[in-house]
């Protein structure tokens, strides 16, 4: 399975919801979608739905040598941002009358629910009434339902939103297993931590532009000009001094008399080192490759919405 | 066609409202209650007891089966205080400037029965200072037999079993409607607003989701229909039974029920499918006004209603073919008068392409009401959707 996203817009109303994105996705990948509310992650996943269409541009699926210009229903599996099955059944039947709508025969459901629902420790509950679950294991719920029918594709909006971090973990866990199984994922999320673990390739977005693109390599060297250096001081040294200096560009304080400093993109780690050197005795001096996390705060700093004058 | 996944939908929707232990409790309960009404008449009825009546010495009038009427001879307030103060008298009765007045305690139904029987005395004491005999008395009293006879040979009579079964049918429809009302409402806009939707839509197209919908709730309001139609005919035959000692169903004409249930089976899909429609685009049910635009559907059956005693007029010609009323005209129309065999198939016909083309209005809606994210359309947006011909 290939997918192929050829510069897609998209507009609601007056606002610029997707503007000329483009990205592919090979069988298997993981995919995620980064960016803050509003960044036009969920537009892209309704047009990859088919639940709304691209102003302009076009989505391309090639399955098994047939080519499509839409996701066809039978190779797609959906986890929602806005979450939701009948309250007032089981786990079992909303999760049957799922499958069989997906085309499943009764048997071929049940011992597929039965699999997951061992995964997600749900086998002792699948008679209890979904409104009789916690959040999180409604989420979990909601998961299987996703995957049930054996997608080719599957997309999950937000997956870890509502889940404390043991479950977080689990959705890890549930997310290599779709992977080693041959499905392709999509994700979007905000737990940088997680998705580090699971993308093979990510899509960082702000308002409705594509910020930075690529593996979890690419996207360092594509923000190599944004340098980190921990450094650590023999006495206590002013903050608000350090971020004067003209080699800095900000400054986290992480412990007493230890500091993360962003380098500025023309200077020189030696003159960074010799102007840090005028506020006191460096007992620390070590350079950091940026997690994901400071990544897509840089890139979203630099991407802030302009002030309307 | 119908496809795989809508049936799946339907049955889903179905069994979803289908709870067979409430509505059994229901009906029993219903019956449990005409029969404690039938059995609370039979007990308490007053015209099988007996009535002492006091009247004055010159009222000659003659005892009944039911009053026996005594002259005492004793003062009218001592007759007044006997009947408070024991069981002397049920009714005395006085004369006061050739007025008859009706002394009793308190309202009763036997006392209409009572005013008959005086009545009837008065008009025999009237007859005989007239000098009428007992036979032109009673010529008097016979009432004028008039028969009317139609020249129009379709016309099956008036308050004929063809119109009562045309009124059931009216009334099985409503029962039908408001079922079907109550669950479309709550089951799409339900799963609107527990965030199923967008769930299926990535399963089923608008189209198969909503026509398993309105299947699944046109077979609800069928069933009540069916389980109301039984139940008015075992209160027929119960109420039959003790009244008559016998059960008569010779009235139920098989051709015309024969013809009520296709009808009455698309009538009801089509109601459904409007339903569906507004439904759809209702974002927030606690905050729309739509909703009371689903009871459209009942107009039908008050308009047929409306015409009910002119079958072969204008009015039920026009309704019996006009595919939004004829649903419920035509079973009506046919009850009544005899009409030739290509009026109702032509009519079946249009009430058919009417329903194929609600269908893809409800499918329409949906898709689109959906895809504004919680903004509900305007009454413009509807109407443009349901004459735009794009479906997905």
């Amino acid at each position: 399975m290939q997918l192929i996203v050829t510069a897609i817009n998209k507009a609601y109303s007056s606002v610029q919801a997707v503007k000329n994105v483009s990205f592919h996705i090979n069988s298997g990948e993981i995919f995620a979608l980064l960016g803050p509310n509003g960044a036009g992650k969920s537009s892209i996943i309704r047009m990859l739905v088919g639940m709304t269409k691209p102003d302009s541009g076009s989505i391309m699926i090639s399955y098994q040598s047939q080519h499509y210009d839409h996701v066809p229903r039978r190779l797609l599996g959906y986890l929602p941002e806005d979450r939701g099955l009948y309250p007032d059944k089981s786990i079992e039947k909303n999760l049957l009358y799922l499958a069989q709508l997906h085309g499943l025969s009764k048997n071929k459901a049940l011992s597929e629910m039965e699999y997951w629902l061992d995964v997600f420790e749900l086998t002792a509950r699948r008679h209890d009434e979904l409104k009789q679950l916690s959040k999180g294991n409604q989420q979990k719920v909601q998961l299987i339902a996703a995957v049930l029918h054996q997608p080719a594709l599957v997309i999950l909006d937000e997956p870890f939103s509502g889940l404390d971090p043991i479950n977080q973990e689990k959705v890890v866990l549930f997310l290599q297993q779709l992977k080693a199984k041959g499905m392709t994922v999509i994700l979007s999320a905000h737990q940088m931590a997680m998705v580090e673990k699971l993308a093979d390739h990510m899509l960082l977005m702000a308002q409705g532009q594509v910020v930075l693109a690529g593996t979890l390599q690419q996207i360092q060297q594509q923000s190599q000009n944004q340098r980190q250096m921990k450094v650590g001081f023999s006495s206590e040294v002013n903050l608000a001094q350090l971020e004067q200096l003209d080699a800095i560009v900000s400054v986290q304080q992480l412990q007493a008399r230890h500091y993360l400093l962003t380098l500025a993109e023309q200077a020189s780690v030696s003159d960074a080192l010799k102007q840090l050197l005028q506020y006191g005795e460096l007992t620390l001096v070590e350079m950091q490759s940026a997690d994901l996390h400071q990544l897509y705060l840089a890139a979203m700093a630099r991407h802030k919405p302009e002030v309307a004058l | 066609m119908i496809s795989r996944q809508s049936l799946i939908v339907a049955r889903w929707e179905f069994l979803r409202f289908f709870k067979w232990k409430q509505q059994l409790v229901s009906y029993l309960l219903m019956l449990a209650v005409i029969a404690a009404i039938a059995l609370w008449s039979f007990f308490t009825d007053e015209s099988q007891q007996q009535y002492r009546i006091a009247v004055p010495q010159e009222l000659q009038i003659t005892n009944t089966e039911q009053f026996q009427f005594q002259r005492p001879g004793i003062a009218l307030e001592t007759q007044l205080m006997q009947m408070q103060s024991d069981d002397s008298w049920h009714a005395v009765i006085s004369l006061q400037d050739g007025q008859l007045i009706v002394h009793t305690l308190t309202g009763k139904k036997w006392l209409q029965q009572l005013d008959e029987v005086l009545q009837k005395y008065y008009r025999h004491l009237a007859a005989q200072q007239m000098g009428l005999d007992g036979a032109q008395l009673l010529a008097l009293e016979q009432p004028v037999q008039i028969e009317t006879r139609y020249l129009d040979q379709a016309y099956k009579g008036k308050d004929t079993p063809e119109k009562m079964i045309a009124i059931g049918a009216l009334i099985l429809l409503f029962v039908g409607l408001s079922t079907a009302f109550g669950q479309v409402l709550v089951s799409i806009t339900g799963e609107k607003q527990q965030r199923v939707t967008e769930q299926l839509y990535a399963i089923v197209t608008p189209q198969q989701w909503m026509d398993g919908k309105v299947l699944g709730h046109s077979f609800s309001a069928l069933k009540a229909m069916l389980t109301s139609a039984l139940v008015m005919l075992l209160s027929f035959a119960v109420v039959s039974l003790f009244a008559k000692k016998t059960v008569d169903l010779s009235w139920l004409d098989i051709s015309v029920v024969l013809w009520l249930i296709p009808f009455a089976l698309l009538g009801v899909v089509l109601c459904a499918s409007f339903m569906g429609a507004i439904a759809a685009s209702i974002d927030d049910p606690n905050n729309s006004g739509k909703s009371a635009v689903m009871m459209i559907t009942w107009l039908p059956m008050i308009l047929t209603f409306i015409v009910i005693d002119s079958p072969a007029g204008m009015g039920m010609t026009l309704l019996s073919f006009i595919p939004l009323t004829s649903f419920a005209a035509m079973p009506v129309k046919m009850a009544m008068v005899t009409v030739p065999w290509w009026q109702p198939l032509l009519s079946l016909l249009l009430l058919l392409a009417t329903v194929y083309w609600m269908r893809r209005v409800a499918g329409r809606v949906f898709l689109r009401g959906m895809q504004m994210y919680g903004k509900e359309p305007s009454w413009g947006d509807i109407v443009r959707w349901a004459l735009s011909n794009k479906a997905e």
